[in-house]
Protein backbone atom coordinates (compact mmCIF):
# COMPACT_ATOMS: atom_id res chain seq x y z
CA UNK A 1 0.00 0.00 0.00
CA UNK A 2 1.74 3.23 -1.48
CA UNK A 3 -0.26 5.16 1.81
CA UNK A 4 1.77 2.90 4.31
CA UNK A 5 5.13 3.28 2.55
CA UNK A 6 4.72 7.31 2.05
CA UNK A 7 4.61 7.19 6.21
CA UNK A 8 7.51 4.89 6.19
CA UNK A 9 9.96 7.48 4.40
CA UNK A 10 8.05 10.78 6.64
CA UNK A 11 9.03 8.94 9.66
CA UNK A 12 11.88 7.92 8.14
CA UNK A 13 12.80 11.33 7.72
CA UNK A 14 12.13 12.27 11.08
CA UNK A 15 13.71 9.79 13.01
CA UNK A 16 16.92 10.49 10.76
CA UNK A 17 16.35 14.40 12.29
CA UNK A 18 16.15 12.55 16.21
CA UNK A 19 18.94 10.76 15.01
CA UNK A 20 21.56 13.28 14.10
CA UNK A 21 20.02 15.33 16.97
CA UNK A 22 20.66 12.58 19.60
CA UNK A 23 23.86 11.03 18.10
CA UNK A 24 22.24 7.84 18.36
CA UNK A 25 20.73 5.47 15.30
CA UNK A 26 17.65 3.85 15.08
CA UNK A 27 17.38 0.29 13.88
CA UNK A 28 15.32 -0.47 10.65
CA UNK A 29 12.56 -2.29 12.97
CA UNK A 30 12.25 -0.02 15.09
CA UNK A 31 11.48 2.74 12.27
CA UNK A 32 8.78 0.28 10.74
CA UNK A 33 7.24 -0.15 14.20
CA UNK A 34 6.80 3.46 14.46
CA UNK A 35 5.86 3.87 11.29
CA UNK A 36 2.72 1.14 11.90
CA UNK A 37 2.12 2.75 15.17
CA UNK A 38 1.21 5.86 13.56
CA UNK A 39 -0.49 4.53 10.84
CA UNK A 40 -2.69 2.73 13.30
CA UNK A 41 -3.26 5.99 15.05
CA UNK A 42 -4.47 7.90 12.14
CA UNK A 43 -6.99 5.30 12.26
CA UNK A 44 -8.35 6.40 15.71
CA UNK A 45 -7.81 10.10 15.23
CA UNK A 46 -9.79 9.87 11.53
CA UNK A 47 -12.35 8.13 13.78
CA UNK A 48 -11.89 10.99 16.54
CA UNK A 49 -12.43 13.89 14.37
CA UNK A 50 -15.28 12.66 12.21
CA UNK A 51 -17.06 12.32 15.65
CA UNK A 52 -16.32 15.75 16.65
CA UNK A 53 -17.39 17.46 13.68
CA UNK A 54 -20.63 15.30 13.58
CA UNK A 55 -21.43 16.24 17.00
CA UNK A 56 -21.31 19.77 15.85
CA UNK A 57 -23.21 18.98 13.09
CA UNK A 58 -20.71 19.93 10.69
CA UNK A 59 -19.43 17.40 7.72
CA UNK A 60 -15.86 19.30 7.38
CA UNK A 61 -13.71 18.39 10.27
CA UNK A 62 -11.95 21.68 11.24
CA UNK A 63 -9.23 23.10 13.36
CA UNK A 64 -11.65 22.81 16.84
CA UNK A 65 -11.94 19.19 16.07
CA UNK A 66 -8.25 18.82 16.03
CA UNK A 67 -7.51 20.45 19.13
CA UNK A 68 -10.08 18.52 20.78
CA UNK A 69 -7.81 15.52 19.70
CA UNK A 70 -4.78 17.12 21.08
CA UNK A 71 -6.77 17.51 24.62
CA UNK A 72 -4.90 14.63 26.93
CA UNK A 73 -1.85 16.62 27.27
CA UNK A 74 -1.61 20.11 28.61
CA UNK A 75 1.72 20.96 26.83
CA UNK A 76 0.57 19.17 23.54
CA UNK A 77 -2.72 20.85 23.08
CA UNK A 78 -0.91 24.41 24.33
CA UNK A 79 1.67 23.58 21.17
CA UNK A 80 -1.12 22.66 18.97
CA UNK A 81 -3.07 25.65 19.67
CA UNK A 82 -0.29 28.19 18.93
CA UNK A 83 0.55 25.88 16.03
CA UNK A 84 -3.29 26.69 14.94
CA UNK A 85 -2.78 30.43 15.55
CA UNK A 86 0.63 30.45 13.33
CA UNK A 87 -1.38 29.23 10.06
CA UNK A 88 -3.95 31.06 10.68
CA UNK A 89 -1.15 33.99 10.19
CA UNK A 90 0.09 32.62 7.46
CA UNK A 91 -2.98 31.74 5.56
CA UNK A 92 -4.18 35.46 6.22
CA UNK A 93 -0.77 36.93 4.97
CA UNK A 94 -0.98 34.71 1.99
CA UNK A 95 -4.43 35.96 1.10
CA UNK A 96 -3.86 39.38 1.58
CA UNK A 97 -0.80 38.97 -1.07
CA UNK A 98 -3.35 36.86 -2.87
CA UNK A 99 -5.64 39.87 -2.96
CA UNK A 100 -2.99 42.37 -3.70
CA UNK A 101 -1.76 40.50 -6.52
CA UNK A 102 -5.00 40.05 -8.18
CA UNK A 103 -6.26 43.66 -7.63
CA UNK A 104 -2.74 44.57 -9.65
CA UNK A 105 -3.76 41.98 -12.47
CA UNK A 106 -7.82 43.39 -12.70
CA UNK A 107 -6.16 46.87 -13.06
CA UNK A 108 -3.58 45.46 -15.85
CA UNK A 109 -6.63 43.59 -17.32
CA UNK A 110 -8.84 46.52 -17.41
CA UNK A 111 -5.94 48.26 -19.46
CA UNK A 112 -5.54 45.69 -21.85
CA UNK A 113 -8.73 45.41 -22.04
CA UNK A 114 -9.08 48.42 -24.30
CA UNK A 115 -6.82 46.65 -26.80
CA UNK A 116 -9.74 44.64 -27.35
CA UNK A 117 -8.90 41.31 -25.26
CA UNK A 118 -10.94 38.75 -24.31
CA UNK A 119 -12.80 39.41 -21.60
CA UNK A 120 -14.11 37.38 -18.31
CA UNK A 121 -18.04 37.11 -17.69
CA UNK A 122 -16.86 36.89 -13.70
CA UNK B 1 8.09 24.51 8.56
CA UNK B 2 11.64 23.40 9.24
CA UNK B 3 12.51 19.69 8.53
CA UNK B 4 11.02 16.83 7.29
CA UNK B 5 6.82 16.29 8.05
CA UNK B 6 3.43 14.87 6.63
CA UNK B 7 2.26 16.55 3.38
CA UNK B 8 -1.18 17.72 3.76
CA UNK B 9 -1.85 15.17 0.56
CA UNK B 10 -0.61 12.47 2.79
CA UNK B 11 -2.34 13.31 5.78
CA UNK B 12 -5.66 14.28 4.51
CA UNK B 13 -5.65 10.51 2.23
CA UNK B 14 -4.80 8.82 5.75
CA UNK B 15 -8.03 10.12 7.38
CA UNK B 16 -10.23 9.55 4.68
CA UNK B 17 -9.03 6.13 4.61
CA UNK B 18 -11.02 5.36 7.64
CA UNK B 19 -13.85 7.94 7.54
CA UNK B 20 -17.25 6.15 7.87
CA UNK B 21 -19.37 8.77 6.19
CA UNK B 22 -17.74 9.48 2.35
CA UNK B 23 -19.51 13.32 3.10
CA UNK B 24 -17.02 13.94 5.86
CA UNK B 25 -13.95 16.54 4.60
CA UNK B 26 -11.33 17.99 6.37
CA UNK B 27 -10.15 21.88 6.17
CA UNK B 28 -7.14 22.70 5.00
CA UNK B 29 -5.67 24.34 8.13
CA UNK B 30 -7.25 20.84 10.31
CA UNK B 31 -5.19 19.09 7.70
CA UNK B 32 -2.13 21.42 8.72
CA UNK B 33 -2.94 20.80 12.28
CA UNK B 34 -3.18 17.75 12.19
CA UNK B 35 0.22 17.13 9.83
CA UNK B 36 1.97 19.04 12.97
CA UNK B 37 0.45 16.41 15.42
CA UNK B 38 1.85 13.35 13.86
CA UNK B 39 5.14 15.19 13.31
CA UNK B 40 4.95 15.74 16.89
CA UNK B 41 3.72 11.55 17.24
CA UNK B 42 6.57 10.38 15.51
CA UNK B 43 9.35 12.93 17.22
CA UNK B 44 8.20 12.16 20.35
CA UNK B 45 8.07 8.25 19.92
CA UNK B 46 11.59 8.99 18.78
CA UNK B 47 13.13 11.03 21.15
CA UNK B 48 11.54 8.66 24.32
CA UNK B 49 13.00 5.62 22.38
CA UNK B 50 16.44 7.33 22.17
CA UNK B 51 16.11 8.38 25.81
CA UNK B 52 15.75 4.86 26.76
CA UNK B 53 18.32 3.49 24.71
CA UNK B 54 20.86 6.38 25.90
CA UNK B 55 19.44 5.49 29.82
CA UNK B 56 20.71 1.63 28.88
CA UNK B 57 23.92 2.83 27.85
CA UNK B 58 23.06 1.09 24.18
CA UNK B 59 24.30 3.18 20.69
CA UNK B 60 21.02 2.04 18.81
CA UNK B 61 17.80 2.42 19.34
CA UNK B 62 15.92 -1.32 19.01
CA UNK B 63 12.36 -2.32 19.06
CA UNK B 64 13.56 -3.39 23.15
CA UNK B 65 14.04 0.09 23.81
CA UNK B 66 11.35 1.03 22.04
CA UNK B 67 8.78 -1.49 23.37
CA UNK B 68 9.13 0.19 26.84
CA UNK B 69 8.51 3.62 26.13
CA UNK B 70 5.12 3.02 23.43
CA UNK B 71 2.45 2.16 26.01
CA UNK B 72 2.56 5.55 27.48
CA UNK B 73 2.75 6.57 23.99
CA UNK B 74 -0.44 5.51 22.97
CA UNK B 75 -2.28 4.51 26.03
CA UNK B 76 -4.35 7.10 27.65
CA UNK B 77 -2.57 9.59 30.05
CA UNK B 78 -0.63 11.61 27.42
CA UNK B 79 2.50 12.65 28.71
CA UNK B 80 4.44 14.60 26.32
CA UNK B 81 6.44 17.17 28.00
Amino acid sequence: MRLKAAVHYTVGCLCEEVASDKEIQFSKQTIAAISEMTFRQCENFAKDLEMFARHAKRSTVNTEDVKLLARRSNSLLKYITEKNEEIAQLNLERKAKKKKKSEDRNKNSRESAEDGEVDNEN
Amino acid sequence: MEGAGFRKELVGKLLRLHFQDSGTRVSGDALQLMAELLKIFVTEAAVRGARQAQAEDVALVGVDQLEKVLPQLVGGHGGCR
